[in-house]
């Protein structure tokens, strides 16, 4: 992967947490509905990170030997039926150990009012040639 | 949906209760629509065989997600729970039970905060494989 990529911002995307995406999310992770699931974040996660990764061209990121290592979430509240989130992530680090890549990928998502909801960290291992 | 455990119930060494899953097709099928994650791993046989499994596995945040309906099903309260921290250790094939469990290992009375170590284990052949394995929870409680 290309190092010279470490800081990137990606374009910020928009969900909207509406009843449907929330009762379907849930039903997924076999929770009842009569919460949010906290990790419904990882939808919106996805969008604005790991999809334009793999689209970025410059980055040199092989799809087909990625693995997810590593998740942490952090929510400074809880989401909610009726939240917008504006969720953007940028590329935090891109290291090289025992013939691995290694990405760190920082997603954060702000509310309508410019708060900030919920810091996510992903990373992800571009396994070497066997 | 509040009420489920307070910190004065918490001590360290205090176990939450374990809750348990198995893994369908059609729950990976669900998982990878409602998430956006339609990395053939997870769909297609034929791919994941090619990438050195014996066939689909599920989602790493899918077991994620089971980890967090663990800690919000005990707790009772999905505001309490601050930060969860998951490292996939271990593929998850289909038909396979996910238990998903924890251990408090450290309080803060001046927040009402519990560190949590947490896992998720699968039984196969005869040995327990940890799908997420030393990872983390930090649970606020009323």
């Amino acid at each position: 992967m290309n190092t010279a990529l470490e800081g990137k911002t990606y374009e910020a995307v928009t969900l909207n947490v509406d009843a449907g995406f929330v009762a379907r999310f849930a039903r997924a992770v076999a929770d009842d509905g009569s919460f949010v699931p906290p990790t419904i974040v990882t939808a919106p996660e996805i969008v604005a990170g790991l999809d334009h990764l793999v689209a970025d061209e410059d980055l040199g990121l092989d799809f087909s030997r990625l693995v997810h290592g590593d998740q942490e979430y952090e929510w400074l509240r809880p989401i909610r039926v009726g939240d917008v989130l504006v969720v953007e992530s940028t590329i935090e680090s891109i290291r090289f150990k025992g013939g691995h890549e290694f990405l760190t990928l920082r997603t954060e998502m702000h509310d309508e009012a410019g708060d900030m909801v919920v810091i996510a960290r992903t990373g992800l291992i571009v396994r070497g040639e066997p | 949906m509040k009420g489920g455990v307070r910190y004065e119930d918490l001590a360290v060494g205090t176990e939450i209760p374990p809750l348990a899953k198995i893994v369908t097709r059609d729950d990976i099928i669900a998982y990878a629509e409602a998430s956006g994650d339609d990395n053939p791993l997870h769909q297609d046989d034929q791919a994941a065989i090619a990438a050195g499994f014996s066939g689909i596995i599920a989602h790493g945040m899918f077991t994620m997600a089971h980890l967090a309906s663990c800690l919000v099903r005990w707790t009772e309260d999905p505001a309490s729970l601050k930060r969860l921290r998951a490292a996939f250790r271990a593929p998850v094939y289909m038909g396979e039970t996910i238990v998903a469990g924890g251990r408090v290992k450290a309080l803060d009375p001046s927040t009402r905060t519990a560190l949590l170590d947490v896992w998720v284990t699968v039984e196969r052949d005869g040995t327990t494989e940890w799908p997420i394995k030393r990872s983390e929870a930090e649970i606020r409680l009323g």
